[in-house]
């Protein structure tokens, strides 16, 4: 295929727009509404490029976008592993609260949540050095990575912790799978929220 | 017999002498690589696609593909149509040579390739292209690119005199004529289908469901809410600056008074003002007079007090002389108490006279001795007989004498010189002597010095001691001393009695004085006996007058009291009426009520001022200090009310700005800040159907999605006809965008809340404004429509297709390149792409159309199969291109090669079985 130059329609929102993703940062329909219509409007431009430039654009239609690399940083696996850890605590909380894990962006995480979460699994945060204060630092970490930001005492949580949810899900199916069960997994809310009709 | 597309012919056009394609029926074009599969196919583009910016040709440009297709005025492109209306049309396009530009022509009847050749073999040249066929009997139109386009599509052109229907393509809704060409575009080429063109188009072709406008929702909100925000920024002003107002209404109410008062005091204020010089001159002349009136008495109340005085001293005097005589008297008449007769006093003067002679007689003797002399002179006499008896009883014994026998002589001698005789004739009782010592101590002195501890005296020149008196002479001496004794003692016995004479004479002559002068007293008693009675008398008269003389004095004292005070009071009442007349001078010169406010005054609203009013000259100054003070307050108040109002304005309460004047503003905004309870009511009722207004638009989005959703599953029930691959399921979903539909449905649910009325009465709950959900809501929905300005449906969802292979579970995915084999994506575009163009055609003029699959070994047998019947009932016909047969097919078609140009002649067709259209159809 011959190479055309690539042309980029609107480069302003574009240089943005590589700034954050390119710190590894996740873009969310949710946080950034205005640059994620530039990406939704010039995805095939910006991916093009991006992907001239070594990177590749992964763009979720859940509201959320960013580089995937192969092999991050070992600042990033170290965070990424407490960004899990933490995760799985929120999730695992609230399971057990009965709320349905797809809305996690209705929740407001405070600091209250975060006692209730270490409470609950103190065997686990304890094996990692880890308490309420810890995962309020983690937080941190995941606002500046894009996966949740401050609001009103709190942090909520951006949809590109979908990222983690679905690797939890997975990991969940498949355990079922091994033990056989007949998983009952549909029961529970789809989390795109969508029109999933069966016909 | 099928309306559609019959046949494809090239001639001179894309390296091919001559080519003929059969539309009707599934083709497989065979013919290696690079032969000119696709520059056939891609001929439709003139035909089918006409706007030159829509073609595509790969990497080849528009201009080497007008050259490569259109290289002479013989180059021709000709597409054989069946159509409802008309029958047989060829539709044409040919080379002009000039520039490789082309133009379209259009013919009922049959395509004939022979139609196209003259006489000699040539191909006809444009230029004689409608006089030849005319000759073979097709009146030919022709048509510039646009009307061909309009022409082609049918879209409401008004047709020439004479001129057939060609319209080809009849779409549902005229309007999705650049959707249609669009996909059409993509027919030929769906195998490079993307899954955001499927959604574009899908978007496109559904387009006509969704609500047309944009939702700018932030308009929109703002629209219905500006006056809601307004009237409640005006509502939070008056609240928050409720004391303000308060305070401005206490000023207003006193100004409506001022006004009042002021008009009704002006006129009076007026009248006395005109008055008061004449009432000052007046009573100032008056003060005056009564002035010097009162210093005048004063004047001379002083003067009678001056001469009172003066008489009152006078008669204090005269009774005193009065008194004293008084009392002489009284003292004579003890004394002479006893005497009545003024010769018994007469006769003891003469009687003294008498006593004094006799003894002057007998004085005149006893002169001649002064007894003081005589006196000291025995005393004398006295002493001396003393020592001479002591001398004469130590004769024998004393220091003279022991001196003598007890140290030499010379030395005796010499301490005999220093001392004094007494001392020599001292007896034995009174010293005593160790002549020895006193001998060596006087042999040691050289004489002739005596030297006694601190003097060392030359004696050589003191007389030498005479020899001591005998007893004899020492007797004879004492018999001498005490003879002249006794005579001593007569002399002062004769002197001593003229002493006693003399002070008798004078004691005598004493009485004398002392009778002569009790004489003179008695006639002194014998005067002041005489004027006694008139004496008293007098003195009664001067304790009357002196009492007089006290009373008028007192009576002066208080009436002196009197007039001091009136003229204090007439001073005070001066300067008063003087300060009175200088401060209403003042006040005058700076009347207040200058100011062209007070012209019209009376015009303006205020309370009539009832209280009566009265204004002496006494009280002028005082009425026209009020008046002044009321003026000025008034002024104040105007500027007050005026500051206050432009601080309410700053502090948002502008409501009423535009009232006639300041004054009704300010009214209106007390009567407002009393009713802010009913405002706040009435606030959240505008707010409530506010958010019913607003919730309009969002709720046309949510049934446009909700509409496109169910036309998307009539779409998907259309490409689950057939089976695709192994795929069990195979459809396209609209995922919506949860955050923005639920932000939707939270202002949607709570519009109809508040809409249904009695269950959400107005004071249980709080404020829609500050409903947190609400807010947020609000804020997403404005959020994102500003993104994008302007929110649409296509913002609410997103396309997934959702793929589940036979036994497994369906999955979703954002792009179908991805979701599963080659093949069978390109099957799921095929099959998509072919179910939107049925879709956009008028289901009462079908026409049959192409499709064109690059590559199509890439398919097995039975996704061939089922390609073909699918596309049969989308209608269209398909045309494979691969470098070997298929036998799916109808017809296989190779590409021959004549001396290096391409070449297809029916003759080189072949015609399989017919197919069975029903294998492998989906269930
Ligand atoms: N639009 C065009 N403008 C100019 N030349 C073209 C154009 N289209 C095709 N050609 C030329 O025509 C020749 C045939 O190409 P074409 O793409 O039709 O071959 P093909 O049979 O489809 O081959 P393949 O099997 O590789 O797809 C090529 O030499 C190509 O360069
Ligand atoms: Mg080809």
């Amino acid at each position: 295929m011959p190479h055309e130059p690539i042309q980029i329609k609107h480069p302003e929102p574009l240089a943005e727009l590589f700034r954050l993703l390119v710190s590894g940062r996740h873009l969310n329909r949710a946080a950034d509404a205005a640059l994620w219509v530039a990406l939704e409007r010039n995805q095939a431009d910006y991916g093009a490029l991006f992907e001239a430039l070594g990177f590749a654009l992964h763009v979720d239609g859940r509201g959320f976008a960013f580089f995937d690399s192969e092999e991050g940083s070992a600042q990033l696996t170290q965070n990424s592993r407490k960004l899990a850890l933490l995760f799985l605590v929120l999730f695992d909380t609230q399971a057990d609260a009965g709320q349905a894990l797809g809305r996690f962006e209705d929740w407001l995480i405070d600091r209250e949540l975060l006692e209730h979460a270490c409470e609950q699994h103190q065997e686990i945060l304890q094996a990692e050095g880890m308490d309420a204060d810890g995962l309020a630092e983690v937080l941190g970490i995941a606002v500046r990575y894009g996966f949740a930001r401050s609001e009103g005492g709190g942090w909520r949580l951006l949809p590109a912790v979908c990222r983690y949810l679905d690797h939890f899900e997975a990991l969940a199916a498949e355990c079922r799978a091994e033990q056989g069960e007949d998983d009952d997994f549909e029961a529970e809310d789809d989390p795109r929220g969508g029109a999933n009709e069966e016909e | 017999m099928e309306y559609g597309f019959q046949y494809l012919a090239l001639i001179g056009s894309a390296n091919y002498d001559r080519a003929i394609l059969p539309l009707h029926a599934p083709v497989s074009l065979i013919g290696e690589n690079n032969k000119g599969k696709t520059s056939l196919i891609n001929a439709l583009q003139f035909m089918l696609i006409i706007d030159q910016r829509r073609m595509n040709f790969g990497a080849h440009s528009l201009e080497r593909s007008k050259q490569f297709y259109f290289p002479a005025n013989t180059s021709y492109i000709l597409l054989e149509a069946l159509l409802p209306q008309t029958g047989v049309v060829v539709l044409g396009c040919v080379g002009k040579g000039v520039s490789h530009d082309y133009e379209y022509f259009a013919y009922t009847g049959a395509l004939d390739l022979e139609d196209f050749r003259l006489p000699n073999g040539a191909v006809v040249p444009q230029p004689r292209l409608v006089e030849h066929l005319a000759a073979r009997g097709h009146s030919v139109f022709r048509y510039t690119p646009g009307e061909f386009r309009d022409l082609v599509y049918g879209s409401g052109r008004r047709r020439r005199a004479g001129e057939p229907e060609f319209g080809v393509f009849r779409l549902e809704h005229a309007s999705d004529a650049k959707a249609y060409q669009q996909v059409l575009t993509r027919t030929l080429r769906l195998d490079r289908l993307t899954s955001d063109e499927v959604k574009s188009y899908l978007l496109e072709i559904f387009r006509r469901d969704l609500p047309d406008a944009d939702i700018d929702f932030k308009r929109e909100w703002d629209k219905a809410f500006a006056e809601v925000h307004a009237d409640r920024a005006q509502y939070q002003a008056a609240l928050k600056q409720r004391a303000d107002i308060e305070q401005m209404a206490r000023m207003h109410d006193e100004r409506l008074m001022l006004r009042g008062k002021v008009t009704a005091w002006r006129p009076a204020i007026d009248a006395a003002l005109e008055e008061w010089e004449s009432h000052y001159t007046r009573e100032r002349q008056q003060l005056i007079e009564r002035g010097e009136q009162i210093e005048k008495a004063q004047a001379q109340l002083l003067e009678d007090d001056r001469a009172r005085v003066g008489r009152r001293s006078e008669l204090e005097a005269e009774r005193k002389r009065l008194d004293a005589e008084q009392e002489e008297q009284a003292a004579l008449e003890r004394r002479f108490a006893l005497i009545d007769d003024r010769r018994m006093l007469e006769t003891a003067v003469a009687e003294a006279g008498k006593v004094l002679e006799r003894h002057l007689a007998r004085l005149a003797q006893a002169e001649g001795y002064a007894l003081a002399d005589l006196e000291r002179e025995r005393a004398d006499y006295q002493t001396r007989l003393q020592k001479l008896e002591q001398r004469l009883q130590n004769l024998d014994d004393n220091l003279e004498r022991r001196l003598q026998q007890t140290l030499p002589p010379e030395v005796g001698a010499k301490l005999a010189m220093l001392l004094c005789e007494d001392a020599l004739a001292a007896g034995p009782a009174r010293f005593e002597l160790d002549s020895a010592a006193l001998g060596r101590w006087l042999q040691d002195m050289p004489p002739p010095r005596l030297r006694l501890p601190g003097l060392d005296l030359d004696v050589s020149a003191l007389t030498p001691r005479p020899p001591p008196q005998t007893a004899e002479a020492l007797h004879r001496e004492r018999a001498r001393q005490r003879r002249r004794l006794r005579e001593l003692d007569e002399q002062i016995e004769i002197a001593r009695g003229h002493e006693a004479a003399l002070r008798q004479k004078q004691a005598l002559e004493q009485a004398r004085r002392d009778a002569e002068q009790a004489l003179e007293d008695y006639d002194r008693l014998l005067a002041l006996r005489a004027g006694s009675s008139q004496r008293a008398a007098r003195q009664a008269e001067i304790g009357q007058e002196l009492a007089q003389i006290q009373e008028a004095l007192d009576g002066a004292r208080s009436q002196s009291d009197r007039l001091r005070q009136e003229a204090a009071r007439n001073d005070r009442a001066r300067n008063e009426l003087d300060a009175a007349h200088e401060r209403i001078g003042r006040l005058r010169e700076a009347r207040a009520d200058r100011d062209p406010v007070f012209e019209y005054l009376p015009e303006l609203p205020a309370r009539p001022w009832l209280e009566p009013l009265a204004i002496t000259p006494e009280r002028l100054a005082d009425a026209l200090q009020t008046y002044q003070e009321d003026c000025r307050r008034l002024l104040e108040l105007n500027r007050r009310l005026e500051e206050h109002l432009t601080l309410l304005h700053a502090g948002g309460l502008s409501k009423f700005q535009y009232a006639e004047s300041p004054e009704e503003e300010i009214r209106h905004i007390i009567a407002f800040s009393q009713q802010l309870d009913k405002e706040a009511e009435a606030l959240e009722k505008k707010a409530r159907s506010a958010v019913v207004t607003v919730t309009a638009g969002l709720r046309e989005l949510r049934d446009g999605l909700g509409s496109f959703q169910s036309r998307l599953r009539e779409f998907n029930k259309l490409i689950g006809l057939r089976k695709l691959s192994d795929l069990d399921t195979f459809r396209i979903e609209a995922v919506a965008q949860t955050r923005l539909v639920e932000a939707i449905d939270v202002l949607i649910n709570t519009a109809e809340r508040v809409d249904s009325g009695d269950s959400f009465s107005l004071f249980d709950q709080a404020s829609v404004l500050d409903d947190a959900a609400v807010d947020r809501a609000r804020r997403i929905l404005i959020e994102e429509g500003e993104a994008r300005q302007g929110l649409k449906v296509s913002d609410l969802f997103r396309l997934e297709f959702v793929i589940g292979r036979k036994g497994e579970r369906p999955e979703n995915f954002a792009d179908l390149d991805s979701a599963a084999s080659n093949g069978t994506v390109l099957m799921a575009k095929l099959i998509t792409g072919l179910a939107m163009l049925y879709q956009m055609q008028n289901k009462n003029h079908r026409i049959r159309a192409v499709a064109y699959l690059d590559e199509a070994l890439a398919l097995d047998r039975a996704n061939q199969r089922s390609l073909i019947a699918v596309a049969e009932k989308f209608g269209f016909s398909l045309i494979f291109a691969s470098p070997a047969p298929l036998d799916t097919v109808r017809y296989c078609v190779p590409i021959q090669r004549v001396g290096g140009r391409n070449h297809i002649s029916s003759q080189g067709w072949q015609e399989l079985e017919p197919l069975q259209v029903e294998q492998g159809a989906a269930s």
